[in-house]
C-alpha cells in the first residue's frame, strides 16, 4: 500500500472501526453480565457474604428426681497444633518441655511426642492431633504447656470446640439415662430416656438468622430479630433417685463379679406409683469388666423360672381350682410328663406337702402336679387367667426396644403350645418375660392387686414451669382378688420368713421382706452350654410395701453358685436394707413438757441448798457428783474440788456446816 | 449540605462498626459461658462422682467407720407452747 494520506486514512479507519468493534464487544459483554445473567451472580455474591445461619437450640438437661444431673450438653475440645507455624528457635526451645508435659498428661513417653511432632514438622503438618475430646479443666491444662501458651500464631495452637452429651454420673445408669446419636447416613440410634424423648422434649427446635461476613470468621446479623427463632430444648426429671441407683449398681456389680456371671440388672421400683428408682444393667466385656451394656431390664425376654410360680398359684388361687392348704405328693422328685421329667432341685422330694409349702420351698414336682391337676383337662382357662392378670401385653414403655411376652396358648397354632406346655408353664418354662414385665406384676401383688405402669418420667419442665407431669398410669385396675392377693402375699412373705423357705437366709431381724426366688435354666437343650438364671423378685417391707425390687443375673460361674437366694438376693437384700436404714424411724410426742415428780423433787432440793449454803459446808452425800461440783463451786469462797469417781458422791472429806475459807481443797469421793 | 451528609455518613459507619465490635464481644462471652459451662459441669460430675454413698464408704473404711445399720431415730414434738 502506497504510503500516502489516503493509505494512512484508510489504516485510521480500519484501526478505530476494530476499536469500535471490541468497545462493542466489551458493552455487550457489560450488560450481559448485568442484566442476563445478573441475577445468578447477584445471588453468588449474596452467598459470599450473606449466609442464614442456623441457630442451634440447647438441648434439654436430663434430671434425676432429686434434681441431680444426669445428662447434660457440654463443650468438649480437640487440641492440634501447627508444627510450621513456630520459628525455627522457638520449636527447638519448647519441643522437649512440651512433650515432657505431654508425657505427664497421657502417660506415652516424652520421647515419643518429641519425635512425633518433629516428624509432623518434617511432613509440613499444620494439623497435627494432640489431645481430642478433652473436658474443661483438661483443656485449660493443655493450653498452658510450653510452646502451646504462646497462642495461634506464634505457637501453633489450633483448638476445636464440639459441643457433646455428657453423664456427669459416668458409667452408673447410662443404658437407661441413655442418648441420641447421629451417624453420617442419618440414621438415629437412641437408646434409654435421653433416646426416647430426645425428638419430643429435649431436642427444642434450631432458630434462622440471615448473617453477613465482618472478617475474623465473625459473622454480623443483617436484621434486628431473628427470622427463626431457636426454641430450647425442655428439662426432662426422670424419676431415678441417684442415692438407690447407686447402691443398686454397686451391689449388683459386687455379685457379678463375685459370681463371675455374664451379666445382670436390677429395678426398684415404687409401689404405689410405679416410678423406677433405680435401675441398673450390666454387662461383661471382653476383658471381664462390667459396664451399663444393654438394658436388660427393658429388652431381654427370658423365661422366668421359679419367679412364674407366683403368677401360676395366682391364676388358680383365682379359679379357685387350688387353695393353698390343698396337699400335693412331691413324689420323690421327680415327674414325668410324655418322657420329660421335672426334677426338684434336691432331686428326692418333699412327701406330701401343702400347696403353699411347695411354694415356699420352691418345689417344681409340687407345683406342677397342682396345676395339672387343675387345669389338664382345660388348659385354655389357666392361659385366659392369665390374659386377664395382662400377662400378655406389652407395658408400652418410651424406652425403645421393650419384648413382647410370650405365653404358649393351645388355640394359636405356632408350635408354642404342646402335650406338657401347661405342665411346663406351672415352674415358669415356655413362657418368656423381660425382668420389668416380671416386675411389674410383683409389685401388682404388692400394691393390693393393682397393677401400675412403670414410670420413668416424673415431669417435663421449661425454666420452671412445669410443662407435663407424669401420674399414675393403671394397667389393671385388679389383676386378681384381694382374698387371692393376700393368700400370695403371705407366701412370699413365708419365703424369707419360714425356716424352710428358699429365702430364709436372707432373712433379717431388723426389717421386713417378701419375694420369691428363681433359678432357671438357660440353654438346657444342649447340656454342654447350660447354664442359669438367678433370679429375685419381691418387695419391701412385707407388709405396707414401699417398694418393689427384682435382680436378674444371667450364667453366674457354675462352681461358685447359681441358686436364685445366694446370687440374687443379696443385691436385693442390700437394696432393702439401705432404703431402711436411709428412712428415719419418726417418734412423735405430744409436748415437750414432761413432768416427772422425781426430777421436780430433785431439782427442788438442789436449788435450796444452793440459796442456803454459801459459805458453809453443804451436806453432798448421795448427791450426783455434777450437782455436788456446781453446788460446791458457785459458793461465795473460793475453793478447789478434788473428784475422785463419777457416780454418786459417797464420802466428802469436809463435813457439814464447816465454814469453808478461800483455796481450801475439799475431796469428793464418788462410786 | 455536603458537610451534612458528610456527618451522617461518619455516623453511619461509626455505628456500623460499634455493631461489628459487639459481635466480636458476644463471640467471646458466647465462649466464656461455654468455658464455664464446662468448669461447671466437670466440676459437678467430680462432685457427684465423690459424694456418692459407695465413694464415701470407700474412703471411711480406710478411718475404721462403716455406714450404720439401724435407721436414724427422729423425735418429733407435734405441739409447742
Amino acid at each position: 500500500m502506497a504510503v500516502n494520506e489516503k493509505g494512512i486514512l484508510n489504516r485510521l479507519y480500519f484501526i478505530a472501526g476494530c476499536m469500535f468493534i471490541f468497545g462493542v464487544a466489551v458493552v455487550f459483554k457489560l450488560l450481559s453480565i448485568q442484566f442476563l445473567q445478573g441475577d445468578k451472580y447477584r445471588a453468588m455474591a449474596q452467598e459470599r457474604i450473606v449466609k442464614d445461619v442456623v441457630i442451634p437450640a440447647n438441648r434439654g438437661n436430663v434430671y434425676s428426681a432429686n434434681g441431680n444431673l444426669l445428662a447434660t450438653s457440654v463443650p468438649k475440645y480437640d487440641i492440634r497444633i501447627d508444627a510450621i507455624t513456630p520459628t525455627l528457635k522457638t520449636f527447638e526451645k519448647y519441643l522437649k518441655p512440651l512433650s515432657d508435659s505431654l508425657s505427664k498428661y497421657s502417660g506415652k513417653s516424652s520421647s515419643y511426642y518429641q519425635k512425633e511432632i518433629r516428624k509432623a514438622r518434617a511432613n509440613k503438618n499444620r494439623y497435627y492431633l494432640l489431645a481430642r475430646n478433652i473436658g474443661y479443666s483438661d483443656y485449660i491444662r493443655i493450653r498452658n504447656f510450653p510452646l502451646l501458651n504462646l497462642g495461634a500464631f506464634k505457637g501453633g495452637l489450633i483448638e476445636e470446640q464440639t459441643t457433646k452429651r455428657e453423664h456427669p454420673m459416668g458409667g452408673i445408669a447410662q443404658r437407661t439415662i441413655g442418648y441420641e446419636r447421629f451417624d453420617e447416613k442419618g440414621n438415629v440410634t437412641r437408646p434409654g430416656i435421653d433416646g426416647a424423648f430426645g425428638e419430643k422434649y429435649l431436642r427444642g427446635k434450631p432458630g434462622k438468622r440471615k448473617k453477613q461476613q465482618i472478617g475474623k470468621g465473625q459473622w454480623k446479623p443483617l436484621s434486628d430479630a431473628n427470622e427463626v427463632e431457636p426454641k430450647d430444648g425442655k428439662d426432662v426429671y426422670t424419676t431415678i433417685n441417684v442415692n438407690i441407683q447407686d447402691i443398686a449398681h454397686h451391689a449388683l456389680l459386687e455379685q457379678l463379679e463375685k459370681y463371675k456371671a455374664d451379666h445382670g440388672c436390677v429395678v426398684v421400683m415404687e409401689t404405689k406409683t410405679g416410678e423406677v428408682k433405680a435401675i441398673a444393667n450390666l454387662g461383661r466385656n471382653s476383658l471381664g469388666n462390667y459396664y451399663e451394656r444393654r438394658n436388660y431390664a427393658v429388652w431381654e425376654s427370658h423365661e422366668p423360672g421359679s419367679t412364674f410360680k407366683l403368677m401360676a398359684l395366682a391364676a388358680a388361687l383365682e379359679d379357685k381350682v387350688i387353695d393353698t392348704s390343698d396337699v400335693v405328693d412331691t413324689k420323690k422328685g421327680r415327674l414325668t410328663f410324655y418322657g420329660k421329667h421335672v426334677d426338684d432341685s434336691n432331686h428326692k422330694g418333699y412327701g406330701k406337702i401343702t400347696v403353699s409349702k411347695a411354694f415356699e420351698l420352691s418345689s417344681n414336682t409340687g407345683i406342677v402336679t397342682a396345676i395339672d391337676h387343675a387345669y389338664k383337662e382345660k388348659p385354655s382357662k389357666f392361659v385366659d387367667r392369665l390374659y386377664d392378670m395382662s400377662l400378655n401385653e406389652k407395658l408400652g414403655l418410651p424406652i425403645i426396644g421393650e419384648s413382647s411376652p410370650i405365653i404358649p396358648d393351645p388355640r394359636i397354632k405356632n408350635k408354642r403350645w404342646s402335650g406338657i406346655a401347661l405342665q411346663w408353664m406351672a415352674f415358669g418354662y415356655g413362657v418368656s418375660f423381660t425382668p420389668l414385665q416380671t416386675l411389674t406384676f410383683y409389685n401388682a401383688i404388692a400394691n393390693d392387686g393393682v397393677m401400675v405402669k412403670p414410670q420413668f418420667l416424673k415431669e417435663v419442665k421449661e425454666f420452671d414451669r412445669v410443662v407435663k407431669p407424669y401420674k399414675v398410669e393403671v394397667i389393671n385396675k385388679q389383676v386378681c382378688s384381694k382374698e387371692t392377693v393376700a393368700k400370695v402375699q403371705q407366701l412370699l412373705k413365708n419365703v424369707v420368713e419360714k425356716k424352710h423357705g428358699t429365702g430364709h437366709r436372707l432373712y433379717s431381724e431388723n426389717f421386713s421382706m417378701a419375694g420369691k426366688t428363681g433359678t432357671c435354666q438357660k440353654d438346657y437343650r444342649d447340656k454342654e452350654k447350660l447354664n442359669y438364671i438367678s433370679s429375685f423378685a419381691g418387695y419391701f417391707p412385707a407388709d405396707n410395701p414401699k417398694y418393689s425390687c427384682i435382680v436378674v443375673i444371667h450364667e453366674p460361674e457354675k462352681g461358685i453358685g447359681y441358686y436364685g437366694a445366694d446370687v440374687s438376693g443379696p443385691v436385693f437384700k442390700k437394696i432393702a436394707q439401705k432404703i431402711f436404714t436411709d428412712t428415719p424411724i419418726i417418734d412423735e410426742v405430744e409436748s415437750l413438757k414432761v413432768k416427772r415428780v422425781s426430777t421436780e423433787k430433785e431439782y427442788e432440793s438442789f436449788y435450796k441448798i444452793a440459796q442456803t449454803y454459801k459459805t458453809i459446808m453443804p451436806n453432798v452425800v448421795g448427791l450426783p457428783a455434777m450437782d455436788a461440783l456446781v453446788l460446791l463451786e458457785n459458793m461465795d469462797v473460793n475453793v478447789k474440788v478434788k473428784l475422785d469417781g463419777r457416780g454418786i458422791i459417797k464420802e466428802q472429806s469436809i463435813n457439814k456446816n464447816v465454814k469453808l475459807k478461800n483455796n481450801q481443797t475439799i475431796v469428793l469421793k464418788a462410786s | 449540605m455536603i458537610l451534612f451528609i458528610s456527618g451522617l455518613a461518619i455516623v453511619m459507619i461509626a455505628s456500623s462498626h460499634s455493631a461489628d465490635k459487639k459481635v466480636y464481644e458476644t463471640a467471646r462471652l458466647k465462649n466464656e459461658v461455654n468455658e464455664m459451662r464446662s468448669a461447671f459441669i466437670d466440676g459437678r460430675s467430680k462432685l457427684m462422682q465423690l459424694k456418692m454413698e459407695s465413694a464415701v464408704v470407700g474412703k471411711m473404711k480406710e478411718k475404721g467407720l462403716s455406714p450404720s445399720v439401724i435407721p436414724p431415730k427422729k423425735i418429733k414434738v407435734k405441739s409447742q407452747n
